[in-house]
């Protein structure tokens, strides 16, 4: 077989996201079911989040956490600050940062995956949070205003972009001048090939 | 500007499912950064920047020979 019969088809954004959405739906309904990547309180305390942070957070968020990082370990968020979460899941990073700027700041977490969005507004308003709200879109186009924030937080999620430099613009455009962007996400130490990248399975797993 | 990793670490060895990181040698990492003040910091960060990124073998190539 020669090399153009063998190559992988392009990516398709649509049938990619689809896969996400599917692998992060059961996240969100099936957090026991065991993954690819650690999840839930274990996860958390291997990434280093401390008791005082997740105290008051629902379990029926920490279940659903499959981070790779802490946004919360690159500097504090500060009373009255403006967050947005990228790639927000069931809530537990959205719902740590609003512990930290409450009362008058504000968080906005975004999320593509409706099953996870009902999860983080259940377990918001479970913690009595009031200063954070969840909207449904996607890390390439954030329905945040132009310089709304002055932290952009996001944890495990950029690696599954595909277009990351319209990912990362987003985050640009709503962070006002100055703003902090503290993200936990992936890195490899070797390169991935080409006809791998385009291979759905390697991006959900 | 002020882009800087922090922390990395294995996050994914142990995993309940086998996953593909190990192929990759993935890790978890931090990383920080933030917006320019104007567009004036932003021209002087770019003129200034300097990046030399290692040549690295790709996961499907054959190992070299003894």
């Amino acid at each position: 077989m020669n090399d153009v019969l063998r190559e992988e088809p392009a990516l398709d954004v649509g049938t990619l996201r689809q896969a996400i959405q599917e692998e992060y739906d059961e996240v969100a309904s099936h957090p026991q079911k065991g993954f690819h990547f650690h999840t839930g309180r274990p996860l958390a305390r291997m990434l280093e989040y401390l008791d005082e942070e997740l105290e008051g957070i629902p379990e029926s968020s920490i279940e659903s956490f499959a981070g790779t990082g802490n946004p919360f370990s690159l500097g504090e968020l500060r009373p009255g600050e403006r967050v947005v979460d990228v790639g927000c899941g069931a809530g537990i990073d959205s719902l740590v940062a609003a512990k930290k700027v409450t009362p008058d700041g504000r968080v906005i977490g975004v999320d593509m995956t409706p099953s996870m969005l009902e999860k983080a507004r259940r377990a918001a308003e479970g913690a009595g949070l009031k200063s954070v709200e969840f909207r449904e879109g996607y890390a390439e186009a954030l329905p945040v205003d132009d310089g709304w924030a002055d932290v952009v937080i996001s944890n495990g999620v950029l690696n599954l972009m595909p277009d990351k430099d319209a990912a990362l613009e987003e985050m640009s455009r709503v962070l006002k001048p100055r703003g902090r962007l503290q993200i936990g996400d992936i890195l490899v130490q070797k390169a991935v090939p080409e006809s791998a990248k385009r291979k759905i399975d390697l991006w959900t797993g | 500007m002020g882009f800087e990793i922090t922390w990395r670490k294995d996050v994914f060895s142990d995993a309940p499912q086998a996953g593909s990181a190990e192929n990759y040698g993935t890790l978890g990492i931090n990383f920080r950064a933030r917006k320019a003040a104007n567009e004036e910091e932003w021209a002087a960060a770019m003129a200034a920047l300097s990046c030399e990124v290692p040549a690295q073998r790709s996961a499907e190539a054959p190992a070299e020979k003894a």
